[in-house]
């Protein structure tokens, strides 16, 4: 983000402070019109936020729950800002984690079995997590490349591709992939191998926070890597910027395209393959539901930085597991959480209602996300 | 690009309440089998559980980890408590035990995401609850697990029949019990009630495989209620029963057309009651009756709820009323009566009539209720054992 000229209320924030702003005043406001509400149904707005942040934050099992919830988001939230990045919106991330999980899950049960040996961890995990990321790219390669060659949108092509995703999904769950065990009823697969399992990061009983979460910090950092320091990042960000000046400078746009969706597709597959092989070890109709759309939102509040996607996961990830404790404390439904959550989103993405209520003026420069319908 | 940011902003709100509606729709596919959802007693309120959880906001909760503070916690599967089926049914027995002066205090967690099963229970087990209900085949391993880890709190599994095998090695467990209940007795009722509905003497049902032991027992239970009323009355009724048993486990719950072809053969063939029992298999035969104008039955809950197209020809569903018997299993917990075979049989029941009272004559209404409180005293044996013989 580059220094701007905005004068009052903004003039104080350093240069990394500045671009927060926003957002943070998005979820103050949130926050507080959120607060109006559970007051409105007759709850106590103090005791349920206080509920929520000891529910997030409050002890060593809280934070690593957080973390625990954290980790698909910041996955998932890279893939969408990614594409973003690319000038594209990627909303079919939702597909893309159900496809890896599904991938992933697979190779995890299955492979020790069709080569009649067992496999040691440090060949079977990364293979269960690559085929998991594989998946992904594949399945958002295809908008992509008909975005390139014939410039169907993207939008309407991801869209569709989360259906034929968790169609496919459920009748893989409920057909060749189910658990054969008689007295399984649920939709399922069967328990990934051992040698499949990312290991938690402590060995303490009821710690769940596990290695998947330092991966994700680590593919953030590789993610910022890619977008900002190398030809790669160089080329994918002036397509998003500027197809037709990018196509003049002899960047090869549509291959670029289609690049970008298959690193956006890539991490959403492994925000899926991380989930079976760290945490559930299976995937099973009704996990990872609404992780790819809540993406979105994270991408958004995160202004498609990966640090800021980092920070934004971390903050839904601790209202999501925070909401128990909020619910068990006060019985206010934790639906609350998805009515902030969008509130937030709301006043990210229409922020010049954040920027009339707190009289901030807005900046000369602006971030483009998306070029929109046909561009 | 303002316009862009206003533009993505409805997208997202959109696509999220697709998100909502897709949720909304999987745990019907997670769960084909019969045996899985349970049931409500009464016509379940929408309204009667929200009140109470809003009610109970303004109380105090006490320290239950006291030993003289009697608390009870209720972890839903994922879903509401007003959910019409069985996370409501799980909480009004709780709430049944809170009203019989058996719990001090009484909270339910609602799990959004199926990851959380085990944090939820913790939460409960942490603050010091006595007794933990869990609702739904789902949970079962997690509350196994939670079981061996907190020995001195009690477990209830609704509708988590278990048995010692290589996943649960040290079933039964003295803190674990499950409440299931007796299908034949269910499906016992609705036989005897189909039996004298029908004006054919011709009824059938239409079932998921019978390699699970609680569909073949709802199925025996039916044909065994319908010769118990033939006998009485001097009738003979033809009962058809078809199981879905030669596909895969993958497609016998899960048929729906499979469902709707079979009862509509039936039909054809003079059949006049169709008892559709399996999941969304059972659903399709239900549906697919009740389109042809003939009396349907449903199955573990009551499916006028959940299959209102149906409303208008569904008779009764075959049920698995969960209150009552939870309500008394938390007394015996607080008693020390806890089971220890970690099983505990809750009374079978069938749904009210509805749409179709008019239809039903007192003398026949007045037979089923009879039969029920025989069935529930057990004066009367349907006569169905636990699994099919071996042939």
């Amino acid at each position: 983000m580059q220094r701007s000229d905005e004068q009052g209320l903004a003039k104080n924030f350093g240069r990394w402070l500045e671009p927060l702003l926003v957002p943070v005043l998005a979820i103050l406001t949130a926050v507080i019109v959120g607060g109006i509400i559970i007051k409105v149904v007759n709850g106590d707005p103090i005791a349920a936020y206080r509920g929520l942040i000891q529910g997030a934050f409050g002890s060593p099992k809280a934070l690593s729950e957080t973390a625990v919830w954290a980790t698909p988001y910041i996955f998932a939230g890279l893939a969408v800002a990614f594409a973003f990045q690319g000038g594209l919106f990627n909303i079919g991330a939702e597909g893309q984690i159900a496809l890896g999980a599904v991938l992933s899950a697979l190779i995890g049960y299955a492979l020790p079995g069709w080569l009649h040996t067992s496999l040691p961890a440090y060949i079977h995990i990364p293979l269960a997590v690559g085929m998991g990321m594989l998946a992904g790219a594949i399945w958002a390669a295809i908008p992509g490349a008909l975005k390139a060659y014939t410039g169907g949108h993207e939008v309407i092509n991801t869209i569709m591709m989360n259906y034929i995703a968790l169609n496919l999904t459920s009748f893989l769950l409920n057909g060749p992939m189910r658990d054969p065990n008689p007295l399984d009823l649920s939709a399922r697969t069967p328990e990934i191998a051992p040698s499949a399992r990312i290991p938690p990061l402590f060995n303490i009983p009821g710690m769940r926070v596990h290695w998947g979460f330092v991966l994700a910090l680590v593919v953030a950092v590789i993610i910022w890597w890619i977008l900002w320091k190398t030809t790669l990042g160089f080329e994918i960000r002036t397509v998003g910027a500027n197809p037709d000046a990018a196509k003049y400078a002899g960047i090869n746009v549509k291959r670029t395209i289609i690049v970008t969706m298959a690193i956006s597709g890539a991490l959403a597959g492994l925000a899926g393959a991380i989930e079976v092989t760290a945490l559930n070890y299976r995937h099973e109709l009704g996990f990872s539901t609404g992780y790819g759309f809540d993406a979105i939102a994270i991408a958004l509040l995160g202004k498609t930085n990966p640090y800021g996607v980092i920070l934004a996961a971390i903050l839904f990830g601790a209202m999501r597991n925070g909401a128990t404790r909020m619910q068990f404390l006060t019985q206010i439904p934790t639906d609350i959480i998805s009515v902030i959550q969008a509130l937030i989103l709301l006043f990210v993405a229409a922020d010049a209602i954040i920027r009339f209520i707190y009289r901030i003026r807005a900046r000369a420069e602006r971030v483009v996300l998306t070029r929109g319908w046909g561009g | 690009m303002k316009k862009l940011y206003t533009i993505m902003a409805i997208v997202l709100l959109a696509s999220m309440v697709l998100t909502a509606c897709g949720t909304a729709a999987t745990p019907t596919e997670a769960m084909p089998a019969a045996t899985q959802a349970p049931a409500a007693t009464q016509a379940p309120a929408a309204t009667a559980a929200m009140p109470a959880a809003t009610a109970t906001t303004s109380a105090t909760a006490p320290d239950c980890t006291q030993a003289n503070v009697f608390c009870v916690g209720d972890v839903t599967d994922v879903g509401h408590v007003d959910d019409k089926s069985f996370n409501q049914s799980t909480w009004e027995g709780v709430q049944q035990a809170k009203a019989d002066g058996t719990a001090d205090w009484i909270q339910f967690i609602e799990t959004s995401d199926s990851k959380d099963y085990a944090k939820n229970i913790d939460t409960f087990a942490e603050a010091g609850y006595k007794v933990i209900v869990t609702t739904g085949f789902n949970l079962t391993d997690p509350t196994y697990a939670a079981a061996k880890q907190y020995p001195n709190i009690m477990f209830i599994g609704v509708d988590q029949g278990l048995q010692k095998d290589d996943n649960h090695p040290d079933w039964p467990l003295p803190n674990l019990v499950a409440l299931v209940f007796h299908e034949d007795q269910s499906g016992f009722l609705v036989g005897a009630l189909a039996a004298q509905m029908s004006k054919s003497h011709n009824i059938g049902g239409v079932f998921g495989t019978d390699a699970v032991p609680a569909v073949w027992r709802y199925g025996e239970g039916y044909r065994a209620g319908a010769a118990y009323e033939d006998k009485k009355n001097g009738t003979t009724t033809t009962v058809t029963n078809v199981y879905h048993n030669d596909v895969g486990f993958n497609l016998t719950f899960t048929d729906p057309t499979w469902g709707a072809t079979t009862a509509n053969s039936m039909i054809d063939k003079g059949a006049d009651v169709i008892f559709g029992g399996g999941g969304i298999t059972g659903n399709g035969a239900v549906d697919a009756t009740a389109q042809r104008k003939v009396l349907a039955i449903g199955v573990d809950t009551d499916q006028y709820y959940t299959l209102p197209e149906a409303d208008a020809y569904l008779l009764t569903s075959a049920m698995k009323p969960i209150p009552a018997p939870l309500g008394d299993l938390i007394g015996l917990a607080k008693a020390g009566k806890f089971p220890t075979n970690g099983l505990y049989y809750g009374a079978s029941g069938f749904a009210p009539y509805h749409d179709v009272a008019s239809q039903v004559p007192a003398n026949v209404d007045a037979e089923m209720q009879s039969l029920l409180k025989a069935l529930t005293d057990g004066t009367l044996q349907t006569g169905v054992p636990d699994a099919k013989p071996a042939q």
